[in-house]
């Protein structure tokens, strides 16, 4: 009588009518009402459309047809999709309870599963052949399921091999492990390469050991934890210590590595070894002081041309509280840079500098250990 | 088909008013922010670039239109027979890529030399830091170090000026612009003048401008830039060398205190209560004698307040969308021929000139007349700190002491 999709529609149509009835009595909204009565419409009639196409593969009138339609025909087969949809939807309650992420994650599995169900059910009423209703599943599912399980074979695997390149103990060994595995892997496909006629399920057998090994290592280092991971010290624990001298410290260690924005700096300080002198766009060397503006970080380069290690270090002056203490760091600098190097500093003024004046002081940039500096005015 | 059908007349009709539209719109007369109407050599730079591009691309789309037009007629549907369907005509081909290679390679060189061009700061005669912020330009004016202030040597006290809105600058000079933003990015545009130049926070940006003649030359800021973009103006203001001198020379001349009994001595003291807090006015003390330092960075959110030291010398405020002079005197200044301008510029606001109305409304209720975002509840993204001026729940009594005092700002 009624056909599968007519069934749906008609009890969706139902539903939203008895749902508007129900909400437009109890909640007394008119918008809600509007839109579910609205729904309710719109359902009824694709369930009248529907009832008259017979799930669009005939026509009501055409009785004859009714027993060999596909729509008539096809029973379900097994299908995997309802119990992955379930799993879904057990992981959202699940999440409802603890993590939003696995609540997330169910929404996705269940959209999946449904998806996926649907074309299902979609190709196995195309029609009354099976290899065609197959090959019409395949054909809409597989430009979306490959891609995907591509992907999240991918995001696996990549997962894997960083939790084992944290887990070993040294960097050595590492370098080591991987050199060793990238060498295998060089090696297999040469083989492969090579010999023409290895036989699919060979390579299959390869890749699948390569791939659950790869994966199984990840799963035990990720398990043992990541190794301790030295963490470097910067020129702002200097800052905090007050340690911007002329010595060497432990943050001036391997300081060329600093990675900091180059372009467009507010002006470039170069040292020659006796004086600073300031280089900025629209000036042609003629400032001896350097106007930056108030309260906004200003980034500054400074190019040591001396021939010897140097150290830019920028009085801050900070606002001291009641008991005379400074209320934020007094000065900042940048890591010894060698020899015709250079490095960025960034550097934000929160007074004016004729409040600093009573105090007898100004903003001033100095190379460590020596005479050479630069003031600095706020306006 | 005949001339007069219906239809067709109608048609003609409603493209002649179009084209009509499109024409007259190019003649507007009050076109303050005009690119086609150049006043500094980087703006003609630009135009005599512009105009032959657009001439050659305005040709190369009238024939591309024409060709259309002629195929739409000639093979147009008649029920004739299809005619041989060809593919490919190699010397065609090797011609649609020719041309249109040279015509681009033509135009990049004169593009590529403007660009370099306009970008070059070498031999600034002027230079001005501009920074940007929600919803306001920032101009100060970093002393050199032969202590000329903008290629000017000030006549009586030195120091740096600092102003917002208008950025004043000498004609015939090069003056070169580093700027910046405090918050997102802005764009500095003043057509007449230049083209757009992006303001990036965290990167100093320079520009250049040349005006020819002394006026006002209007502008806005052209990166969409939050709530009150549209309302984020500025003008560049240009002087000859002589009012220039006068207009640095004022803006350096020390802080006057306002006659003690007056109205405004009144409105300095409301002044340090409710507003030094974000503005800065230079050299303003405090019942004790101490100098008043504003401390915006824990006010606003970007950091800063306009310098209201001189601000009765500009003409226009809040991101130089209001005017502080009343339309007549407005139109004085603005439509001056160039060399009676400066001397009408640097008179400031007046007694007579004030636009009493709209300050005062500032002062009433900021945030109603410019959208910002300073409502108390809603400023958690922002650290609790506003984006741009608050309403402050001033009285009426309070706003003509304040208006009296700003009105001796200059
Ligand atoms: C919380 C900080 C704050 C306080 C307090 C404050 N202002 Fe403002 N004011 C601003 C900011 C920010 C602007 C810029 C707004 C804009 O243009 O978008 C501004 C703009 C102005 C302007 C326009 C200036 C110009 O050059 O364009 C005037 C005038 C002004 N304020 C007067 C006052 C007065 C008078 C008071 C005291 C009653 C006051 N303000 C208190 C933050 C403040
Ligand atoms: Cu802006």
């Amino acid at each position: 009588m009624f056909t599968t999709g007519t069934k749906l529609l008609i009890g969706s149509a139902a539903l939203a009518w008895i749902g508007a009835a129900v909400y437009g009595v109890a909640q007394e909204g008119a918008l809600g009402t509007i839109g579910l009565v609205s729904a309710a419409v719109a359902l009824s009639l694709l369930a009248g459309i529907n009832t008259f196409v017979r799930d669009s593969n005939v026509s009501a009138t055409d009785t004859e047809s009714f027993e060999t339609s596909a729509a008539a025909q096809a029973t379900a087969r097994n299908s995997l999709w309802p119990l992955l949809s379930a799993l879904g939807i057990t992981m959202m309650a699940l999440g409802m309870a603890t993590l939003p992420a696995i609540f997330i994650l169910g929404i996705v599995v269940t959209a999946a599963g449904l998806l996926e169900w649907l074309v299902q059910g979609w190709s196995e009423r195309a029609s009354a052949e099976r290899a065609y209703n197959d090959e019409a599943r395949e054909v809409l599912a597989d430009p979306l399921e490959l891609p995907v399980a591509g992907a999240i074979v991918f995001a696996v695997i990549v997962y894997s091999f960083s939790r084992v390149m944290l887990g070993m103990s040294t960097k050595e060994a590492t370098v080591v492990v991987f050199s060793v595995l990238a060498a295998v892997v060089l090696a297999i496909g040469t083989m492969i390469a090579l010999k023409r006629n290895i036989s699919t399920p060979v390579i299959t057998g390869v890749f699948s050991i390569g791939i659950v090994a790869v994966i199984a290592g990840g799963a035990i280092a990720g398990l043992n934890g990541e190794r301790e991971v030295h963490e470097h010290e910067t020129t702002a624990d200097l800052a905090e210590e007050n340690e911007c001298g002329p010595e060497e410290t432990h943050a001036d260690d391997k300081a060329s590595q600093t990675v900091a924005a180059k372009s467009n700096p507010a002006a470039t300080l170069i040292f020659d070894g006796a004086a600073l002198e300031i280089d900025q766009a629209g000036d042609d060397g003629n400032s001896e002081t350097l106007t930056l503006p108030r309260s906004n970080p200003s980034n500054i380069m400074f190019l040591n041309e001396s021939d010897g290690e140097a150290r830019l270090v920028l009085e801050l002056h900070p606002p001291v509280d009641e008991s005379g203490v400074p209320i934020s760091i007094e000065r900042i600098c940048t890591t010894l840079v060698e020899e015709g190097g250079r490095q960025f500093m960034t550097a934000e003024f929160d007074r004016p500098s004729f409040a600093l004046e009573d105090e007898g002081v100004a903003y001033e940039f100095v190379v460590a250990g020596t005479d050479a500096s630069v003031e600095v005015v706020v306006p | 088909m005949t001339e007069s059908s219906p239809l067709r007349s109608r048609l003609r009709t409603a493209a002649l008013v179009g084209v009509g539209a499109v024409v007259l719109a190019s003649c507007a007369q009050d076109a303050p922010q005009d690119t086609w109407d150049p006043a500094g050599s980087e703006a003609q730079r630009i135009h005599d670039l512009q105009w032959p591009i657009f001439m050659i691309a305005g040709i190369v789309g009238l024939i591309v239109m024409a060709v259309v037009a002629i195929c739409v007629v000639k093979f147009k549907d008649r029920g004739q027979p299809i005619p041989e369907q060809s593919h490919g005509k190699a010397w065609l081909e090797y011609m649609f890529i020719a041309l249109p290679a040279v015509l681009l390679a033509g135009i990049a060189v004169p593009t590529v030399a403007t660009i370099i061009e306009l970008n070059d700061t070498d031999d600034a005669d002027c230079v001005i830091n501009v920074t940007g912020q929600q919803w306001w330009w920032e101009y100060d004016y970093p002393i050199a170090g032969d202590g000329s202030i903008c290629g000017y040597m000030p006549t009586g006290e030195t120091g740096t000026i600092v102003t917002s809105g208008q950025m004043v600058i000498p004609t015939d000079a090069k003056v070169v612009i580093r700027g910046t933003s405090r918050d997102v990015i802005h764009s500095f545009w003043v057509p007449r003048l230049n083209g757009k130049r992006d303001m990036v926070p965290g990167g100093v940006h320079t520009w250049n401008f040349n005006a020819n003649e002394p006026g006002i030359y209007a502008g806005q800021c052209a990166e969409f830039c939050g709530l009150s973009h549209a309302n984020m103006r500025m003008e560049i203001v240009a002087l000859d060398a002589a009012d220039f001198q006068s207009w640095i020379d004022n803006q350096l001349e020390p802080y006057q205190p306002p006659e003690e009994g007056t109205l405004a001595a009144e409105g300095e003291a409301e002044f340090v209560a409710q507003c030094a807090r974000c503005h800065q006015v230079d050299g303003l003390t405090d019942a004790d004698g101490n100098l008043v330092v504003a401390h915006p960075e824990d006010q606003v959110y970007s950091g800063a307040a306009p310098n209201l030291t001189n601000l009765m010398t500009r003409n226009t405020f809040a991101g130089a969308t209001w005017d502080l002079l009343v339309e007549d005197c407005r139109d004085e200044v603005w439509d001056a021929p160039a060399d009676e301008f400066g001397p009408l510029y640097l008179e400031g606001v007046t007694d007579e000139c004030l636009n009493e109305t709209q300050l005062k409304q500032w002062l009433r209720n900021a945030p109603a007349m410019k959208p910002m975002y300073t409502d108390a509840e809603l400023l958690e993204p922002t650290d609790g700190l506003v984006r741009g001026m608050p309403y402050l729940a001033l009285s009426e009594d309070q706003i003509d002491k304040l208006v009296a005092y700003l009105l001796e700002r200059k």
